[in-house]
């Protein structure tokens, strides 16, 4: 394997490394909240900083392959797509990251289980995950048909946030000393579906690398 | 405009099919880097742009090659008026050893100039085109072995300028030059296609890439793919140049 290849593969692996830790991390504070799993939130808290720590590897493995190997054609758009997928995870996991937060906070707080029901909120953390692994899949194995299906997934993700604010603002009127948690509620559904739109720009990516396609601000559909 | 038309070129080299079927169109004013392995035909294809496998015994070429228009391997054609107007710069700077001034002058002479202020206007104008003249202008009349590997390789591009050709050749032009001279040769092409088409050879794949305007790969004797130079190297069309210059080749 040439030098440049080696470094490239270095990037690959250190990226889908960073990949599972984050999917592991989504995955994770969406069982949290479902579960009110305080020491599941923690787990995720104290993740954060090798998240952190990946981006920063991983941004400098790419400003190295830049400046040292001038790479071209397919290797320049890997790295150009490398170095937005690394920052599209960093934001995902800091995403992961507030939402267990909010039960690290707020160590008493439980949520009706009629409402998370009715906001399809585990409906909508699944769809996330499938999200996040479709991603992975589609980057390792270097297939942008795999990446296709995250834009439609997150249209899904978009209807179930779309409907959560009228739900739980009902929800406010019937019960208005649950207000606190609900606002609690709404503040994860916004940051699950950003995690969404996360996902999608990582498939934009993987079509741009692959398929030499930008994909950026035009219909999905 | 086009100033160099090339229509379903072959040439051989005795019984070698050294280019075939090459077809390529140059604008006027525009870059042009011809990439590809030793061996490929690109140095051929371009000496073809001024005739100067002729003196190759056993050469043969059919198809043909239209500069501003004219078929110059027409049978009327001379060729000594064609490389007036195709100039060529080789890989190693090639001086006469002669004055830095009648180094310039040299092709105004031998085309029977014999105006003296022309010849010494045409002279300074070349070495500034070539971007020499702040390093030269204290000693024109000095050897022009005395200068430095660059600076030898800049006055043969204003020996070549000094006669106005419509376009230069330059075959590797900076490969025996250090990294600063490289340079200069660089920012003076990007300058002077403003006034004339640069063809040029290179191997430095970021060199092609910073110089020119369209990208040509050659393989095997076969123009594999031309192309504007960013499309060649962000999604080149073609398997076999997206090896090449990632370095995947062989």
């Amino acid at each position: 394997m040439r030098h440049l290849e080696q470094e490239l593969d270095n990037l690959r692996q250190d990226l889908i490394k960073m990949w599972r830790l984050v999917i592991t991390q989504v995955t994770n504070t969406g069982d949290s909240i479902l579960t009110f799993d305080k020491d599941l939130a923690m787990q995720v808290s104290m993740r954060e900083k090798k998240v952190d720590a990946y981006e920063l590897k991983n941004d400098s493995n790419c400003e190295n392959i830049i400046a040292l190997y001038q790479p071209v054609a397919i290797d320049l758009r890997f790295v150009l797509a490398a170095l937005k997928i690394n920052s599209n995870l960093e934001r995902i996991a800091d995403f992961a990251y507030g939402i267990s937060r909010i039960l690290i906070a707020n160590p008493s707080m439980i949520l009706d289980a009629e409402l998370i029901t009715e906001t399809n909120l585990r409906g909508m953390i699944e769809q996330v995950n499938k999200m996040m692994y479709q991603g992975l899949d589609a980057f390792e194995n270097e297939k942008s048909e795999f990446a296709a299906a995250i834009f439609s997934e997150d249209y899904i993700v978009d209807e179930i946030n779309n409907n959560a604010p009228r739900i739980i603002a009902n929800y406010i009127q019937k019960n208005p000393d649950r207000a606190f948690e609900c606002l609690h509620l709404m503040s994860t559904f916004r940051k699950m579906e950003r995690i969404g739109d996360h996902c999608s720009n990582i498939a934009e990516e993987i079509f741009f690398y692959i398929d030499a396609k930008v994909l950026k601000h035009s219909p999905k559909k | 405009m086009l100033i160099i038309d090339a229509k379903n070129v072959d040439f051989y080299y005795s019984d070698f099919h050294a280019l075939k079927n090459i077809n390529i169109e140059v604008e006027k004013n525009k870059v042009i880097a011809l990439i590809g392995p030793s061996g490929c035909g690109k140095s051929t294809f371009l000496r073809l742009l001024n005739r100067m496998n002729d003196l190759i015994d056993g050469t043969r070429m059919t198809g043909s090659i239209l500069v501003e228009g004219e078929n110059i391997y027409a049978p009327n054609v001379r060729v000594d008026e064609l490389r007036k107007k195709v100039g060529m710069v080789f890989q190693k700077p090639n001086p006469f050893p002669k004055t830095i001034f009648e180094n310039v002058a040299y092709g105004l002479r031998v085309n029977g100039n014999t105006d003296n202020t022309f010849i010494e206007e045409r002279v300074i104008e070349s070495i500034k085109s070539a971007a020499l003249w702040d390093e030269v202008k204290d000693k024109l009349n000095k050897s022009a072995f005395a200068l430095s590997g660059g600076q030898q390789q800049r006055l043969c591009i204003a020996r070549a300028l000094a006669i106005s050709p419509k376009v230069v050749l330059m075959d590797e032009p900076a490969s025996a030059l250090d990294p600063i001279s490289t340079a200069k040769i660089e920012e003076l092409i990007y300058e002077l296609k403003k006034d004339y088409t640069i063809v040029i050879v290179t191997h430095n794949m970021q060199q092609a890439s910073r110089v020119s305007d369209k990208t040509g790969y050659f393989y095997l004797g076969e123009l594999v793919e031309f192309d504007d130079t960013t499309k060649i190297f962000t999604n080149p069309k073609e398997y076999s140049t997206q090896n090449y210059i990632t370095g995947r080749f062989g």
